[in-house]
């Protein structure tokens, strides 16, 4: 008997004005139902034989669906079976809430994300605690990590079906929980206090208009607000505390650091100080008014009779540990068949 | 609350420039509504599609250009043209296929330019704009002024070759033009998920070769700030780009339609919780920088501006049998 997982995939990541200032990367529509298809056939491979999707109409499911045809028209049963939440798509973040919500209504074991920061900061939001896998298709995406989504997908499949014990599948994670006047909000990895008072295009690139980060891990390896962070003093996901930076003018710095803060797109940040960020304290905004951007994108705008604060919170959520579980599949041969034989992982 | 006297990093305008854009998106909005009123009464010729829900896109665009740069309309171009600057007195009188209008009353609501403005014309053929947009932006190159070209298209009208072509041409040629796809959901009355097969309209750019980045339409600050980067990339040198404003009608097609495609209650959706000029009033008096008291003094205004166009319209007399002949051929 296998598990039913959930699939949300974000037809509109990486499509913000980072593509004209910074080259970013546009992946297709194509690009993005061809990473499910791969990621349907892994998670089958493992025995999972139930998918919830998304629905969406930016075209990742008409494509999804042709490549499920085609694959039925040539006698393939590498796909589990797919089905999609039914309900009025509004083509907006409230889309992922909603699918996520339902997703957990429905008992699914894991829920893979397609998308970026933001996408899956607006699954941890919703899912009520079932483990998210993350899938880059975003721009500086410092929470999913980087790899193949083919791994991914087989990740996701060893965890929910259990092969890999719950103690190597899944992983703890920190976040940031901003409220406002008791409105509360989430980031996976940074909240930027910025001095703009609208959301705009959302991204962060001015540079003169930070003022204060707030990340739940720093590292020196990834784009974005975090890798200021990182080139500072990095901090790991498991780390039990996360980073606090005060950002000044370059004029008035203790700190000049050339970050990437998006693709390609190097700039002189103005440091004051940086302190490690402690868990369940709270902290609270250095300047009266302005914008607070969650994982990369302007969210909140307040001003001095708002009461805002900002606390790192420990365990807040779970991941699929791919690294973990791949790890204990070689050790424990879960990959490996009988010559002439199948197996149950699979191996059409 | 007082006002701070400046802007500087809260708003990408400062307030002269925050009044100016709200004086824009109003004029657009109260030409449109009395249009939709007027038309109704029978005195108007030909169709008039209404840009009304969808200020927020051509105001944020147009606040980058000057005289100089030119732009390329569609069927849908009132706000386009009060966007660019041609005088609302006469556009209404075009629109009444009145000598006094923009046009001498020959081109009427689908037709209107006005060359000294940099408004090349609306258009009711369906994708033509693209490719003069691309005979502009080869000249404004060739002048070397940093002059920019802006083609306007809606998600319908992005699926004729013409376009297509013009993506490839500009983008060969690196020319200073920026596409503009006004996508409010609808080509005409077919669904852009029924029409479009190559759904993301950033993806189609990406096949020529150019970047592409969607906006929320429907927010004044979005779209200026992502088009003011577009317009900077372009003049610099930087090439041709697409940019997807997401946005809503509050209309049908054109004026008569009787919308039977739109779901329950959208339309008041729409009114309640999509208006970009509701939605951008909130958002410069919250944070104190304009007052509601300033809005409504624009508001009279603009109200009787219009409605010294719609008397001057009526008022004015209509083309004769002579003018046929005229205005149809130009020296070079």
């Amino acid at each position: 008997m296998g598990s039913a997982i959930g699939i949300i995939a974000n037809p509109v990541s990486a499509r913000d004005i980072r593509r004209v200032i910074a080259n970013a990367t546009a992946l297709q529509i194509t690009d993005r139902a061809n990473i499910v298809l791969r990621i349907l056939s892994c998670v089958k491979a493992c025995g999972v034989d139930h998918v919830w999707m998304m629905p969406e109409n930016g075209g990742i499911r008409h494509h999804v669906r042709r490549g499920i045809d085609r694959a039925e028209n040539q006698g393939l049963t590498h796909f589990p079976k797919v089905e999609y939440l039914d309900y009025k798509i509004s083509g907006t973040v409230d889309d992922t809430l909603k699918a996520a919500r339902l997703m957990k209504e429905r008992g699914v074991a894991a829920i893979v994300v397609l998308g970026g920061d933001g996408t899956h900061r607006a699954v941890v939001t919703a899912c009520g605690g079932v483990p998210i896998a993350g899938v880059s298709t975003g721009t500086n995406n410092a929470f999913p990590e980087h790899r193949e989504p083919t791994v991914t997908g087989l990740a996701v499949g060893l965890a929910v079906t259990r092969k890999v014990p719950p103690s190597d599948a899944f992983l703890a994670n920190k976040k940031i929980v901003v409220r406002i006047n008791g409105h509360e909000e989430i980031a996976l990895v940074d909240v930027a206090v910025v001095t703009e008072r609208y959301i705009g295009a959302r991204a962060l690139w001015r540079t003169e208009t930070f003022r204060e980060l707030f990340v739940t891990f720093a590292d020196p390896e990834v784009i974005g607000m975090s890798a200021i962070a990182g080139l500072l003093s990095p901090v790991t996901r498991l780390d039990p505390h996360g980073l606090h930076v005060r950002l000044v003018p370059e004029a008035e710095a203790n700190i000049l650091l050339d970050t990437p803060i998006a693709p390609g797109y190097m700039r002189g940040i103005g440091i004051r100080d940086y302190a490690p960020m402690q868990p369940s304290h709270t902290y609270r905004p250095s300047i009266t008014d302005g914008s607070i951007a969650l994982d990369g994108e302007r969210e909140l705008s307040f001003t001095r009779d708002d009461d805002v604060t900002i606390e790192l919170v420990p365990n807040a959520f779970s991941t699929v540990n791919v690294s973990g579980c791949m790890q204990y599949a070689a050790r424990h041969g879960l990959m490996r068949m009988t010559p002439h034989q199948k197996t149950d992982m699979g191996g059409q | 609350m007082t006002a701070p006297n400046s802007t500087a990093g809260i708003f990408p305008l400062d307030k002269q420039g925050l009044l100016e854009a709200y004086r824009t998106m109003r004029t657009i909005r109260d030409f449109e509504e009395r249009l939709h009123a007027e038309f109704a009464k029978g005195d108007i010729p030909g169709f008039v599609h209404l840009y009304a829900g969808e200020e927020a896109a051509g105001t944020g665009i147009m606040m980058h250009l000057n005289e100089k740069d030119r732009i390329a309309s569609t069927h849908r171009g009132h706000g386009h043209c009060i966007g660019k600057g041609v005088d609302p007195k006469g556009m209404m009188a075009e629109i009444y296929g009145k000598v006094s209008g923009s046009c001498r009353g020959k081109g009427g609501s689908m037709h209107i330019a006005d060359l000294s403005k940099g408004m090349m014309g609306a258009n009711g053929i369906l994708g033509a704009g693209a490719p003069l947009v691309c005979g502009a932006a080869l000249a404004a190159k060739f002048r070397g002024d940093g002059g920019v070209a802006i083609s306007f298209v809606g998600d319908g009208g992005s699926n004729q070759g013409t376009f297509l072509e013009s993506l490839n041409l500009a983008a060969v040629w690196n020319l200073p033009a920026i596409f503009v796809v006004e996508n409010n959901g609808y080509a005409e009355s077919t669904s852009r998920d029924y029409a479009v097969a190559v759904d993301s309209f950033v993806d189609r750019a990406a096949g020529f070769g150019l970047p592409g980045v969607t906006v929320d339409g429907l927010d004044f600050f979005a779209v200026y700030e992502a088009a003011g980067e577009i317009i900077r990339r372009a003049r610099e040198g930087g090439g041709p780009a697409l940019l997807e404003c997401k946005m809503i009608r509050m209309y049908g097609h054109f004026e008569g339609d009787q919308q039977t495609y739109r779901g329950k209650g959208e339309i008041d959706d729409i009114r309640a919780n999509k208006d970009c000029l509701k939605l951008f009033s909130e958002r410069v008096v919250e944070a104190g920088v304009i007052q509601r008291a300033e809005l409504a003094a624009i508001d009279r205004d603009i109200g009787a501006e219009i409605e010294e166009a719609v008397v001057f319209a009526k008022a004015a007399p209509l083309p004769t049998a002579r003018d046929l002949t005229t205005d149809v051929y130009v020296n070079y």
